[in-house]
């Protein structure tokens, strides 16, 4: 992956009144490489890409996009001609086929990629000829997503592709994204899932209250932020967390679990021999390593639950 | 019952069907044939019968006499004026012409007055005229002979309409009118809002297309959308009805100025109201009271002083108009005077609706 910015922002601000929806943001993303931008709703994820691809106006700040200024007329031309874009909560034109969709959206653009090679690149060949009101869910997001590469564009900005989606159908488009990526296209992901950041990104930044509070790749963010790895004792009860206390005292009891922080390499073997030692019964033991979700609960002191703060 | 009702009040469109709609029409029909005003028809008069320059004692007896009935605005023409010129220059519906001689001719019981009118079919107000001036005729008779007969004055009517139009062929230009309009409004309005609920319009927003160019696009279709109905009705028209107007050159271009025109208003409301639901609602409003104040249904002389007034600034009345004007009078003037002002208006709103769509979000 190269080193060569195609998307640099320099404390972008953009505010409604006296709301700052984003409020000094900076940041690069370099070619090739899947940049997801993270953060509950109403982060100032949505508003950052509609700046980038210049549907909204900056209150401040700079930014541009391959070498592009978004703030002049010139520049949004080129970047129009040359990023593809997949909005939220996007549907289109319900009585068309796949293929007349895709058609109608490349003729927007001088050039552009083959619609058969395109719908063969999505995986909708035997869909070729539905109307988009029959799709399911998952392929009117794979077909969206389709209409986000017809100029087969330099860089994509997919903004919450996979809300709404079940969980089969999320990975297709988790698989759909990780192919774009091996064609060393630039993409630019905003999410509120923290496993699809973490999955599919090389690079991520969480920002929350319009405001960037983490920025690195999701094993630097993990290891920095993320806390330990934590033994689950399933239905481990009352029982389980006064015995393992004793030995480890920032063990806590939650939902009937007793959740162990282990902080060296000893103390797992350690914790397991504790419980068979005191012959304590237990449903499961777990293993968790740290991600994302503990970067953002351990910098805010909140989780995001289906897209909310909670 | 109860999440029914919770629906029935939180849409907006459903609203409006239940209590804006019936209100309006009250409001319309109760303006229109209101009582408070007593109509008033117009009917040009040119009286030739001049002595030394001034009219007849006859000839101005007559005149006056239908100037006391109150119904009746006069519009006096310049006895020098070319009588059919006239008619045709300014699109005169109803002229009573009092020929050179009609003094003299009283005098010996033989005089005639000629009544211009277009057909009852066309407008109904022509039946109303008639019969005031059929009146004033007999009246005048009694007062200058001091009994019934004889007839001092005969009427001589004459059509200015040359064909044998029937009704249908009078009804069609408004029905068209009406639906080019109705296409127009709702189809701008449709693509807008409903494309912008999907979004679409953002996602156009992000392409290399224009604002300008969308708003050229969604024109051209309501033109070309507008056409089939036109061709639908024309079809039916002639199939079903025999119809026997047909639109020559001057009635496709004022279709075409019509065409640009209605979609252009649909875009300025489209620009205010975002849901579909509002949209619809909002579309109603405008379309309706413009179906019925434009001339479609009920000539404008039977409608209030003020409502006459708004009537004049409704494109719709100039379609109808320019629309009967070219198909069934053959006026081409008139119907070219009618699409100028169509196009100044259609142009007037695509300019408008083009600055003030919201492309981009801000």
């Amino acid at each position: 992956m190269s080193k060569e910015a195609v998307i640099q922002v320099d404390s972008l601000v953009k505010k409604y009144g006296d709301l700052a929806a984003v409020n000094g943001v900076s940041f690069t993303v370099n070619r090739g490489e899947v940049f997801s931008f993270v953060g509950p709703n109403g982060a100032g994820k949505t508003t950052t890409v509609e700046m980038l691809v210049c549907l909204r106006n900056l209150t401040a700040g700079k930014a541009s996009v391959l070498g592009y200024d978004v703030s002049t007329r010139k520049g949004q031309q080129q970047i129009r001609k040359r990023v593809g874009v997949l909005p939220q909560d996007f549907n289109t034109f319900d009585l068309l086929t796949v293929k007349e969709n895709l058609s109608y959206y490349k003729k927007m653009y001088d050039g552009g990629m083959d619609i058969d090679e395109l719908i063969r690149l999505v995986d909708l060949e035997d869909k070729a000829k539905t109307l988009y009101k029959n799709l399911s869910g998952g392929l009117k997001k794979r077909l969206a997503i389709a209409i986000a590469l017809v100029n087969d564009p330099e860089v994509i900005f997919l903004d919450e592709p996979t809300t709404g989606l079940d969980p089969k159908a999320r990975r297709d488009v988790w698989n759909l994204i990780e192919g774009l990526q091996d064609q060393q296209k630039t993409i630019f992901l905003t999410t509120h899932y923290m496993d699809e950041a973490e999955v599919l990104s090389d690079r991520v930044v969480i920002i929350s209250y319009g405001k960037i509070i983490a920025d690195g790749t999701p094993s630097e963010l993990i290891l920095k932020y993320g806390g330990k790895t934590t033994l689950i004792v399933e239905e481990g009860g009352t029982e389980a967390h006064n015995i393992l206390r004793k030995k480890f005292p920032d063990s806590k009891l939650e939902n009937g679990d007793v959740l162990v922080p282990i902080n060296s390499k000893s103390d797992l073997p350690e914790a397991v021999m504790t419980l068979n030692g005191n012959k304590i019964k237990f449903a499961e033991l777990i293993v968790r390593r740290p991600n994302l979700e503990d970067v953002f609960l351990n910098l805010t002191g909140k989780k995001i639950v289906d897209g909310e703060l909670s | 019952m109860g999440g029914a009702l919770r629906v029935w009040f939180r849409s907006k469109h459903t609203l409006f069907w239940t209590f804006a709609f019936p209100i309006l029409l009250m409001l319309l029909f109760g303006a229109i044939f209101s009582v408070s005003e007593d109509p008033s028809f117009d009917l040009y008069v040119q009286n030739q019968d001049l002595i030394s320059g001034d009219p007849s004692p006859f000839s101005a007896t007559f005149v006056a006499m239908l100037n006391e009935t109150g119904v009746l605005k006069l519009k006096m023409v310049d006895p020098a004026e070319n009588t059919a010129e006239y008619i045709d220059e300014k699109g005169v519906e109803r002229l009573l012409l009092i020929p050179e001689g009609f003094h003299q001719s009283c005098l010996t019981s033989n005089a005639s007055i000629v009544l211009k009118m277009v057909p009852v079919e066309v407008d109904t107000a022509s039946a109303t005229v008639r019969g005031i001036v059929e009146q004033i005729v007999e009246i005048f008779n009694t007062v200058t002979t001091g009994e019934s007969p004889p007839e001092v004055v005969k009427i001589e009517s004459e059509s200015l309409v040359s064909e044998n139009y029937r009704f249908i062929d009078f009804f069609v230009p408004g029905l068209i009118g009406m639906t080019l309009m109705t296409t127009g409004i709702f189809g701008a309005i449709g693509w807008n809002t409903r494309n912008r609920e999907l979004g679409i319009l953002k996602k156009l927003a992000t392409t290399p297309l224009s604002k300008f160019e969308w708003i050229i696009g969604v024109v051209l279709f309501e033109l070309v959308m507008c056409a089939v109905s036109t061709v639908v009705i024309l079809t039916v028209g002639v199939l079903v009805f025999d119809l026997r107007v047909l639109p020559n050159i001057y009635s496709i271009i004022l279709i075409a100025a019509g065409a640009i025109t209605f979609p252009g208003i649909g875009m300025v409301i489209a620009r205010f109201v975002k849901e579909t639901d509002s949209a619809d609602a909002a579309a109603n409003a405008v379309s309706f009271p413009m179906m019925f104040l434009s001339g479609s249904f009920f000539p404008l002389e039977m409608m209030p002083e003020f409502l006459r007034e708004i009537a004049k600034v409704l494109p719709l009345t100039y379609l109808n108009n320019g629309l009967r004007d070219s198909m069934v009078y053959g006026n081409a003037s008139s119907a070219l005077y009618n699409t100028a002002i169509l196009l100044v208006v259609g142009t007037v709103f695509i300019i408008i609706g083009s600055l003030i769509t919201n492309w981009r979000e801000d």
